[in-house]
């Protein structure tokens, strides 16, 4: 890896870092779910820091170069990122489903009596 | 047999009232119209009748309608839950074949088929349907002519699937949960008549994405339904 690629990826990490702690402490991002986003931010931080290692394992799984690596490891993880959103969302469109529900019924029940 | 009637209405001012007094002329069963929000006057029409309406607040589809008339036929206690179009397309003459079907338990869902005793028409919309029942068939076994009805009549057990599965759509790929579940269904001849106003909830762009979701519902989701649980 190129010392420009690691000094990028280094600086994004810490922007992403400061930013979900900053927008905890606003209380515009829950806890839980900025952990993802912190892990990945470590992540990038070793891979640039160690970049023998991933080099190593990079040579050992046959990739061309270890910028590959890299970017298959954060694909990867954005991958992952998206469908854990997908599935909040289908959570939260239930639950609105639900109240909607709710709200018509009682609509109803209140103006029968 | 307690019967209830769901009519799903979304902006069908111009039909529903036509459709609610074809129902009581030609039946005596109770009826609810959801209305999903309507853009027009849908909701002060219902009102201004007196007709049993459940209106609500945010428009959520065709499937939440049905979702919502199967929890209130559930907590009324009622024994069929019958699906029935408020846009005129639907004759409630017909209504009864289907219920007298259910009540002499011949079955535990009651389809209104155009195409029992018909020949299916060679259009766009029929290859689709041609399609979607050639999916039932290899997933099931079964051959069901008209899938794509909107009209049915479901019995108390299918009702409480309904109800406890929030997944089930008023569509053909529930037909599949359902004879998996080993549900039985009948087809009913009926006739059904073109629309008079308004717009159908299948609009032409939407029906090549209908036809996908169908498709991948049947064939990954709803065929590997297993028998308890």
């Amino acid at each position: 890896m190129t010392i420009t690629l690691r000094i990028i990826l280094i600086i994004c990490s810490l922007i992403s870092f400061l930013l979900c702690i900053t927008r905890i402490k606003q209380a515009k991002l829950k806890v839980e779910n900025s952990v993802t986003w912190m892990i990945g931010s470590i992540l990038l931080i070793f891979m640039s820091i160690f970049s023998g290692a991933v080099e190593w394992i990079s040579n050992k799984l046959g990739f061309m170069a270890p910028v590959n690596f890299v970017f298959l490891v954060i694909i990867g993880f954005l991958l992952i990122q998206t469908f854990i959103d997908n599935i909040r969302i289908s959570t939260l469109n239930e639950k609105i489903k639900d109240l909607n529900h709710y709200i018509a019924l009682k609509e109803y029940k209140s103006k029968k009596d | 047999m307690k019967t209830l009637v769901i009519i799903p209405a979304y902006n069908e001012a111009l039909n529903i009232e036509k459709t609610v007094k074809d129902l009581k002329n030609n039946t005596k069963y109770d009826y609810v119209i959801i209305n999903d929000c309507s853009k027009d006057n849908t909701k002060e029409v219902c009102e201004k009748n007196n007709f049993n309406v459940l209106s609500l607040p945010i428009n959520y589809g065709l499937t939440s309608g049905i979702q919502l008339g199967m929890k209130y036929a559930y907590q009324n206690g009622y024994d069929i839950a019958v699906q029935f179009d408020g846009d005129g397309q639907h004759q409630a003459k017909y209504i009864k074949d289907l219920v007298k079907e259910i009540e002499e338990e011949n079955c535990d869902i009651a389809i209104g088929s155009r195409f029992v005793s018909k020949k299916k028409p060679k259009s766009m919309r029929m290859l689709g349907s041609r399609l979607i029942a050639g999916a039932i068939r290899i997933t099931t076994g079964k051959k069901i002519k008209d899938p794509t009805s909107g009209m049915r009549a479901y019995n108390k057990k299918a009702i409480e699937l309904f109800v406890k599965n929030a997944s089930l759509t008023p569509e053909p790929d529930t037909l599949v949960y359902m004879i998996k579940k080993q549900l039985k269904i009948k087809e009913i001849q009926v006739e059904m008549s073109d629309r008079e106003f308004g717009e159908s909830y299948l609009k032409p762009i939407k029906s090549m994405e209908y036809m996908i979701n169908m498709f991948f519902s049947i064939l990954f989701i709803r065929a590997i339904t297993r028998k308890n649980i």
